[in-house]
Order: C-alpha cells, then sequence, then structure tokens
C-alpha cells in the first residue's frame, strides 16, 4: 500500500469521526477534503475536537500520539489545522 | 465517551500521560475542558497522568438544572479523584480554582499542591462574568476573548451553540444564583492551607487584586503576574504553561 491510498483511506475515517462527533450537519455545505479547516470550514467546536482526538486515539492506539502531537503547537496553529495535517500526522506515525 | 457519576450528575472525563495525577479545572460560562486540552494539559502530560473533566452543566457533561455552588462541586471533584493515587496537583482556573481550593482546604492530606489561575474572591466579583452577563447576545460576543471570538466570529454554527450554551446556563439553571451567594473565604481559613500554592493573575484582570490579597494570606504562595487578562490560558499560553509545568514537578 503506498503513502496515496493511506492517506485517502485515512482521510474516509477522519470523516466518518467527524459526523459521529458533530452530525452530519456537518456534510451539508462543500465536501469534506484534505484543504478544510476544523475551525474556520466547519466550525468544530473545541470540545469537539477534544472528543474527535478521543476517537483518533481509540481506533489507532498508542502509536498515534494526538497529545503529544498537539503539545508542539501554539494555539494559533491548533486553530488553523486543516483535515489533512491530521490525516498526514496520522499516517505518518503508521509508517 | 468516557463518563463518570458524581452524585446528581453526570461528568465528562479525559485523561492524557501517564505519572502523578495532575487534575485540572476549568472555569464557568465559557470553559469546558478544552481550554486546558488545547493549552496546558499536553505538555503537563509527557510526566504526569493529567485528568480533564468538563464541570456539570459544561461541554459534554450533563445538563444539570442546579448544583453550580462550589460545595457541590466539591463533591464532583471528590467523585472524579475517588480512584486516583494522592497526593494530588490540582489546577483550576477562575471558578475553577475555587472548587480546588475549597478541595484542598476540605481535604487537605489529598492535596499536594494547588495552583489557583485567577481566582475570584469573593466568587462573584469577576468583573469579566458581570461585564458579560449584562449585555446583550451580540455585546456579549464582541466581549468574548480572541480566541473563542475567532470560533464564533462566522455567526454560524460555533456561534450558535456557544449562545445557546450561554442562554442554558444563564436563563435555565442556578448557575448565576448560586455564583451570587457564593461567599468570600475569610482569610484566617485561607492561612489555614498549608501545601504549596501558585497564583498565577494576569497583568491587565480585573481579578489581579485577589493574587495579591492570596499571597500575603496563604502561607506557602508564590505570586506570578503574567501579561494577559482573565483567561490567561488563552492570552499568555505558553508563560503559563511553562509555570504549571515547573510547578508540578516542584
Amino acid at each position: 500500500m503506498n503513502t496515496q491510498e493511506s492517506e485517502q483511506e485515512i482521510l474516509e475515517v477522519i470523516r466518518q469521526m467527524l459526523v459521529d462527533v458533530a452530525g452530519d450537519e456537518l456534510l451539508l455545505d462543500e465536501p469534506i477534503g484534505m484543504e478544510t479547516s476544523f475551525n474556520e470550514d466547519l466550525e468544530l467546536e473545541s470540545i469537539e475536537f477534544v472528543q474527535l482526538a478521543e476517537q483518533v486515539q481509540m481506533r489507532y492506539g498508542g502509536s498515534v500520539d494526538f497529545a503529544g502531537w498537539i503539545s508542539g503547537k501554539d494555539l494559533d496553529e491548533i486553530i488553523g489545522l486543516k483535515v489533512g495535517d491530521l490525516v498526514r500526522f496520522i499516517a505518518s506515525c503508521r509508517t | 465517551m468516557p463518563y463518570l457519576n458524581a452524585p446528581g450528575v453526570r461528568l465528562h472525563v479525559q485523561e492524557l500521560g501517564a505519572g502523578p495525577p495532575v487534575v485540572m479545572l476549568h472555569g464557568l460560562l465559557l470553559g469546558s475542558l478544552a481550554a486546558w486540552y488545547f493549552t496546558a494539559a499536553p505538555v503537563l502530560a509527557r510526566e504526569s497522568r493529567v485528568v480533564l473533566y468538563d464541570l456539570r452543566g459544561h461541554g459534554r457533561s450533563e445538563r444539570v438544572g442546579g448544583g453550580y455552588d462550589s460545595d457541590t462541586q466539591v463533591g464532583d471533584l471528590e467523585a472524579v479523584t475517588a480512584e486516583l493515587d494522592t497526593p494530588l496537583t490540582l489546577v483550576g482556573h477562575s471558578f475553577g480554582a475555587l472548587v480546588a481550593l475549597k478541595f484542598a482546604l476540605r481535604h487537605p492530606r489529598r492535596v499536594a499542591r494547588l495552583a489557583l489561575v485567577e481566582l475570584p474572591l469573593p466568587p462573584g466579583s469577576a468583573g469579566d462574568i458581570d461585564g458579560f452577563l449584562a449585555r446583550s447576545p451580540e455585546e456579549a460576543l464582541d466581549a468574548l476573548p480572541e480566541a473563542v471570538l475567532k470560533s464564533a466570529q462566522g455567526g454560524g454554527r460555533a456561534a450558535r451553540r456557544l449562545l445557546e450554551h450561554l442562554d442554558f446556563l444563564a436563563s435555565r439553571s442556578t448557575l448565576l444564583a448560586d455564583l451570587a451567594a457564593e461567599p468570600d473565604i475569610p482569610d484566617a481559613v485561607l492561612a489555614g492551607l498549608h501545601c504549596p500554592v501558585l497564583l498565577a493573575y494576569g497583568k491587565d484582570s480585573a481579578c489581579r487584586p485577589v493574587g495579591e490579597r492570596l499571597a500575603g494570606v496563604l502561607p506557602d504562595a508564590r505570586l506570578a503576574v503574567l501579561e494577559g487578562g482573565h483567561y490567561l490560558h488563552l492570552d499568555a499560553t505558553e508563560a503559563l504553561t511553562d509555570l504549571l509545568r515547573d510547578f508540578c514537578r516542584a
């Protein structure tokens, strides 16, 4: 499996997690892609982002250290995160 | 999602990291455990078992109509910490700091150290809260701290949810009445608290004089004044995180 395919697969997983966490109203506007931002585009609440992190941790386990990833970022970076940033981070942990 | 049953309320709890336990409490109204989750908690979690929970009525904890007074909320914290090894490090912002402080006064042997960030005393005196609630919903949005405002500015989903949350707490719960009835803590009681206390206050916060009072009364307290206002975890994230990390190590 090359990296491109696995990123696509992870993107699908994240899309489903986002719907689980925030409801399918998220799908009404633009499709959720790598360039979709959690804050500006999806208007995810910060507590929903916590729930997303929890789901990521539950699915991928200890190999994906979400807290460690976040701890290296300042608040503006976190607010600016895109779906693709998370997908690429997860992919990088799994290679 | 991890939930825990405290008397009369189901609380949402999250954990990060491993090590000696650090329990972090957020402030009322605008707060949720996300306040610490996206600021100091991941850094503290490199060396500690960080336990975060949503106060009753906030975040993903149950929206209950009452019990927003500090004594009831100390009971919530007792439920959250029941299974944790002690002694604990407690970190609280604003009203969360009051709950942490009152827990330490009630259970002095269970608390190793206490970090109080922008604790208002008397508790109903937080100027930001009064000013915030006196405004119309539109003006209230303008009064939000910058980082929160960024997420609410769209006027869409995030803003709607925030206003709905505030409306519940302000008009369908006893939170404001409980807050107004919350008594001051006498200096003689504060003087009996012997654990190390870190006091962190914002240079521009209306609460700042409280930090000076506490520093004068608590037997083992250190006051740090950081650049920023009441929402110090947002205004001075890095400086506050460094302070908390060093304090947890000491």
